[in-house]
């Protein structure tokens, strides 16, 4: 039996885990990444938009501060996220942005002098700020106030994961790729590190640590369709989930983005329907004027989104050999106008389609794009229920996002999650509770058990064949657990993946090949991924309201009163899986809950919202500045690690 | 990979291998313009001739002069061959590696390169007996000598072959010095190589066109004048002075 | 009027004794719109079940999926099958060790190319993240990022003559990196560093100017410039150290 010993193990070698290593350390002690991939492939790498953070350097971002960035981050999550976290994060998202400067990211910067843009559809003219030359610039991005996403050209995920993979070999870090955690390792309520196997030579080894992050993304290829890299399945998820104690937050909330390519899943920019481009369907008819007269394609992207299957439902949808779509016509803003500024859409129609935008419609689809969800952490990172297990980035459910996430905060997520939780961890690790006697007998007994499980699925001769379950699992998530919910469908879900779940352990391989086998892979993914997508499936029947990406057909308003709550998901060892809930304290609410600005409002208050609104009201008139009201309303800063503290300097507040 | 102790006569080595050959095809391009001095008559060709033995400057011919000079180039040759060597293929493997890399790419500018490396390798061979012949006797170049020597001393084949390898390995040489150094360029560097590739054509057509015609002119000087191979040429004006 | 592709498909798994490397042949039906991503994942539901190829983004960012299409290096996932002739034989890149079939070890590859090269900005001091950053020129924030672009996906050494002879050489993509490294005023290494790193045969100076990475880098990188350009400024520093 190989085992290893680290002080702390990480668990994906995305942005988040590769800032959570470097955090760690820094802190003097030894960190080692998992990955199933070479770091700088992970699913980071993908994100093209940007990274919020408040710097207020450009002219349409003047006056942006913490508190506007925090105010569009509750807002954006429908009040379904933990208003401490969006506190610390607001506050260390510029810190993270100039950390990652210095680090080497080419953030695009301020130019000097007068400049035009494009907003919504009309040219304007934009004089950069006094001194503003040079500092990091940002775009536009929606649900914000300000224009706060720093970027890079449109490689930020690229730029930032490249820069972070190469400090993680600058500090020794060991990174063992093509490597898949299976399964923790944990006495009762303490998690001591993990089973992982090679996924070369198929061998397993004990990783024994005295603290252990998942970092491994979302879980977005539980779905047919999905922007997300493949690898994305919810393994990391599962495998906490899998230890009978740690808790999973709000599966249920999903995002759907509306415009990604048919068959590829690949995004296409926001932008096409920013600068004019239109939605037509099986009749090359324009339907979105119908659904939402005023912003027709430039509604919010839950609601656009809702629309097209909306109108596909109808029979309008263009059928395919890879299932329905309608069309998205940029063909109307021109050739120059697309080879100009939207020269990335145009690649991926040539490589992808094959097609020439500026002739030829391009077929899109609403796709699941981002997991809000994930395994359930305290502010520190760490799971309330499994000592010794943290988690970050958008593996976890730290709950910045609540029930819908903003553009641009995510891939900050990651970063300002992996400063924090790192710190956290360190301290963790130097109490005396990090300091346990790890146990060689309880990893072998780990071992021995994942090592029969696989022993099993290579002797199998069942009669499922894994591909054709999975395929299964994911056009049930599709058509039943998509963008559109009622209780019905979800309940037929639950039903299906149920059943799914039990023929999954009669399956049948093919082949025999213990090391380097995808069939064997998927066989044993299979039902961890199960297991997640009836958390999504039951999390989303129970919960009776719509709020943020969760919508129900059958109760469309937001039920704050008995639903301004967190979704807790559990599978104990033996038994079956279960649902509890954590409410939030509308009491200790900053931004206690309100109107977020889309459709008619349609919402249950919550009882104590009025009294929160009244006491925020009157702080307001007394506070003599922005500080000293936060510091009133809810105290955060003593939760940060002594070193991020201090406030952020802005070209309008100097520091001294 | 294994750690590095850099050396700087990696850098040298590379520059000194990139000027000999620079100077060397420079000197082919001269080279080339003396020879095919006989396009333009016996005369034009013994005045070069007579120029490089130094006649014009000491009023007497020094032979010696081009065994010198040729003794020269041929270091210069046999110190640009040797660097060379470092590219060649080491081993079995190597070659074998780089032949199927080759014929799975279908790539013209790794293709130059096989061709550069046997051209390199032929002249090895070919330029050190044109460049023996010269030194030992340098005296007898001129019309009627160096043409005795194409035909009746039967270097032509020889002759023949050089002119082939010289020209395509000096041009593919120097197409290929202007990307390794980048100079010169024009424009973007797609349009650049196009331009370069055109040029590299042209001048090889060019180069081969004159260096068949040149060599053609002493083969028949060579047929016309094999009865009376040996005598050398004197020009009219001197048979007089004589 | 679809096609029926034929597909040749390397396999071999060197874990195991018994599996001899082979091309099989699996036919699948065309399909509007089917990559080759689309094709391998068809290919592995229906017909082999045990058939390694890696896939990550399959969206062209993320560098896992190089191969040889038809002998020339590409990225497997935006590679529309309908640009290829009927038959088409798939490899896995050369270079690098083979995991089993289609799969090959680049992340240790490039790992250990970064270790080696020191692929990091190299920074005087740690930046105070609480003050406004320092600020950078516009034009020069977008010149990093634009050789910031590299993918690490491999084609490059694929496509290169030099790294299929020479196992250590660091070819395109780390002379590239180097000068992504130069161009950043943050990192505080001067030429000297670099050469220390890049300057010789594995290096900068191991390079050839076969130019098959610049054809095939699915990134369009100017690779021809950026290694003409640290060889001129490599060789500088050579020349001058004693
Ligand atoms: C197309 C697209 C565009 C986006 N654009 C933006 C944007 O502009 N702005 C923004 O803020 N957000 C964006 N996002 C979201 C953002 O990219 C992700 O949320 C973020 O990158 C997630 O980072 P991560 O570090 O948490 O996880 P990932 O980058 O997904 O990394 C997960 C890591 O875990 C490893 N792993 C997984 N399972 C295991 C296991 N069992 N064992 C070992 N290792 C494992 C993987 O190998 C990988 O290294 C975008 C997302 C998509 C899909
Ligand atoms: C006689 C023996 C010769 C041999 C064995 C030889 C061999 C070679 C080889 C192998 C190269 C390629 C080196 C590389 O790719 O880095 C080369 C380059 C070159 N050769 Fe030669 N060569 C010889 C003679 C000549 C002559 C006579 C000329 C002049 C016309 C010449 C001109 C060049 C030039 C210009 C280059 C390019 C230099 C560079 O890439 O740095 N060579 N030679
Ligand atoms: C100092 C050096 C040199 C001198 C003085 C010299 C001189 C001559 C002379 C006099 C001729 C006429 C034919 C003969 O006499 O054989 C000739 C022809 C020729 N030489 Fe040289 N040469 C020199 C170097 C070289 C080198 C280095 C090469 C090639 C590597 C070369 C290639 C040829 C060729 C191909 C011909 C045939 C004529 C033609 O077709 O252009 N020579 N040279
Ligand atoms: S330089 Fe181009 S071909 Fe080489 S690894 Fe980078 S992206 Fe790939
Ligand atoms: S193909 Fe190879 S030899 Fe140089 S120019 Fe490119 S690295
Ligand atoms: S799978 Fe990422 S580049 Fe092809």
């Amino acid at each position: 039996m190989k085992l290893l010993y680290t002080d702390v193990l990480i668990i994906g070698g995305g942005l988040a885990g590769l800032r959570t290593a470097i955090g760690v350390k820094r802190r003097g002690l030894d960190p080692l990444i998992l990955s199933l991939v070479p770091p700088k492939r992970s699913h980071s790498v993908a994100a093209q938009g940007g990274m919020q953070a408040s710097l207020g350097n450009c002219a349409k971002s003047e006056g942006d501060n913490e508190d506007i960035h925090f105010a569009d981050t509750v807002r954006g999550s429908d009040w379904g996220c933990d208003q401490l976290v969006a506190r610390m994060f607001t506050h260390m998202a510029p810190k993270a942005v100039r950390e990652l400067a210095a680090w080497g990211v080419p953030w695009s910067r301020v130019r000097a002098g007068v400049h035009e843009a494009v907003i919504h559809g009309e040219r304007v003219r934009i004089q950069a700020l006094e001194g503003a030359q040079g500092l990091i610039t940002a775009r536009d991005f929606g649900g914000t106030k300000k224009w706060r996403t720093c970027y890079t050209a449109d490689g930020t995920g690229h730029a930032m994961l490249y820069t972070l993979g190469d400090r993680a070999v600058a500090e020794s870090i060991p990174v063992h790729d093509r490597r898949e955690a299976l399964a923790l390792i944990h006495e009762g309520e303490r998690c001591q590190g993990a089973i992982v196997r090679n996924l070369m030579t198929g061998e397993l080894s004990a990783y024994l640590a005295r603290a252990t992050v998942i970092a491994t993304g979302g879980y977005g290829h539980l779905y047919a369709v999905s922007t997300n890299a493949i690898i994305n399945e919810g393994l990391g998820q599962a495998i906490a989930l899998e230890t009978g104690v740690a808790q999973l937050g709000n599966l249920e909330a999903v995002q759907f983005h509306p415009t990604a390519i048919v068959p590829a899943g690949i995004l296409v920019t926001e932008g096409c329907r920013g600068d004019g481009g239109v939605l037509r369907d099986v009749d090359g008819y324009r339907f979105m004027p119908d659904y939402e007269p005023e912003k027709a394609e430039l509604a919010s992207r839950d609601v656009v989104s809702r629309r097209m299957v909306e109108h596909m439902r109808k029979g309008k949808g263009v059928k395919g050999r890879f299932g329905e779509h309608l069309w998205l016509d940029i063909t109307v803003l021109g050739r120059a106008h697309i080879e100009k500024h939207l020269r990335e859409v145009k690649e991926i129609c040539q490589y992808f389609l094959g097609i020439d935008p500026a002739v030829d419609y391009i077929p899109v689809r609403p796709t699941q794009h981002y997991s809000m969800g994930g395994i359930r952490t305290d502010y520190r990172g760490e799971s309330p229920t499994l000592r010794g297990l943290f988690a970050c980035g958008e593996a976890a459910c730290w709950d910045l996002h609540g029930f819908n996430r903003l553009g641009g905060n995510s891939v900050a997520e990651t970063v300002v999650s992996g400063m924090l939780v790192s710190e956290y961890v360190a301290d963790f690790c130097t109490s005396p509770e990090g300091d346990i006697q790890l146990s060689s007998a309880l990893a072998r007994e780990f071992l021995q058990r994942e090592q029969a499980k696989l022993s099993r699925l290579l002797a199998a001769t069942g009669e499922e064949n894994p591909v054709a379950l999975r395929q299964q699992m994911e056009h049930i998530m599709m058509e039943r657990v998509g963008l559109f919910r009622n209780g019905a469908e979800l309940q037929t879900a639950v039903d299906e993946l149920r059943i799914l779940l039990q023929r999954a352990e009669n399956l049948g391989l093919r082949s025999r090949q213990p090391a380097a086998n995808p069939e064997l892979v998927l066989a044993y993914r299979l039902p961890k991924m199960l297991k997640i997508a009836l958390g999504v499936a039951l999390g989303a029947l129970a919960r009776t309201e719509s709020r943020g990406a969760h919508f129900r057909e059958d109760y469309p308003e937001r039920n704050d009163r008995d639903w301004l709550k967190r979704t807790l998901y559990r599978w104990p060892e033996s038994g079956e899986p279960q649902l509890d809930y954590e409410p939030l304290d509308v009491k200790q609410m900053e931004l206690p809950p309100g109107f977020r600005g889309y459709g008619t409002k349609n919402i249950v208050e919550h009882p104590d919202t009025k009294a929160r609104q009244a006491e925020v009201a009157q702080a307001q008139q007394r506070a003599p500045d922005r500080f000293a009201l936060q510091e009133q309303l809810m105290p955060f800063r003593h939760l940060l690690p002594e070193r991020y503290r201090k406030p952020n300097e802005r070209l309008h507040e100097p520091l001294p | 990979m294994k750690p590095l102790i850099a050396s700087p006569w990696s850098a040298r080595f590379d520059l000194l291998q990139s000027l000999s050959g620079l100077f060397l095809a420079l000197f082919m391009w001269l080279h080339m313009a003396f020879v095919s001095s006989i396009l333009w008559g016996e005369k034009a060709f013994w005045t070069v001739a007579r120029f490089f033995e130094g006649y014009f400057f000491f009023g007497r011919s020094l032979p010696w002069l081009v065994s010198l000079f040729v003794a020269c180039i041929a270091a210069l040759i046999a110190v640009h061959a040797l660097l060379a060597l470092r590219k060649f293929p080491a081993s079995w493997q190597q070659y074998r590696a780089f032949w199927e890399h080759r014929q799975r790419l279908a790539h013209l500018d790794t293709n130059l390169w096989p061709l550069q490396v046997a051209t390199g390798f032929l002249m090895f061979f070919l330029a050190s007996v044109h460049l023996y012949d010269l030194f030992i006797a340098p005296e007898q170049i001129g019309p009627y000598g160096s043409a005795d020597l194409v035909w009746t001393g039967r270097t032509w084949p020889l002759l023949l072959l050089l002119l082939f390898c010289v020209e395509v390995h000096g041009l593919i040489g120097l197409y290929r010095l202007a990307l390794k150094w980048g100079w010169p360029s024009f424009g973007d560097p797609q349009r650049t190589r196009r331009i370069l590739r055109r040029l590299l054509w042209v001048l090889l057509v060019f180069f081969l066109a004159m260096g068949l015609l040149t060599l053609g002119t002493f083969i028949s000087l060579g047929i016309e004048h094999a009865p009376r191979a040996g005598e050398p040429y004197v020009p009219s004006g001197m048979q007089e002075a004589l | 009027m679809n096609r029926t592709l034929r597909f040749q498909i390397f396999r071999h798994h060197p874990l195991d004794p018994q599996s001899q490397p082979r091309l099989e042949t699996y036919r699948l039906e065309e399909s509007p719109g089917m990559t080759l991503f689309i094709a391998l994942n068809l290919i592995r539901a229906e017909q082999a079940p045990d058939l390694n190829f890696d896939f990550v983004c399959r969206a062209g960012v993320c560098g896992s999926c190089a191969m040889l299409i038809n002998g020339r290096p590409g990225l497997a996932c935006r590679t529309l099958t309908a640009s290829l002739p009927e038959t088409i034989t798939l490899l896995p890149l050369p270079n690098f060790e083979l995991i089993a079939d289609l799969s090959v070890n680049t992340g240790k590859w490039m790992r250990a190319l970064s270790e080696r090269l020191e692929t990091w900005v190299h920074l005087n001091e740690e930046p105070d993240i609480d003050r406004l950053e320092a600020p950078m020129d516009a034009d020069l924030a977008e010149q990093i990022y634009e050789l910031d672009r590299c993918i690490e996906c491999g084609c490059c050494l694929a496509a290169c003559g030099t790294a299929q002879m020479r196992k250590d050489f660091v070819g395109a993509v780390g002379i590239h990196k180097i000068a992504r490294f130069r161009a950043d005023p943050r990192d505080c290494r001067d030429d000297a560093a670099y050469y220390e790193v890049i300057g010789d045969e594995d290096g900068v100076f191991g390079c050839m100017s076969l130019l098959g990475c610049q054809d095939f880098c699915p990134k369009n990188l100017s690779l021809q410039t950026q290694i003409a350009f640290i060889r001129r400024k490599l060789a500088r520093q050579g020349w001058k150290k004693t």
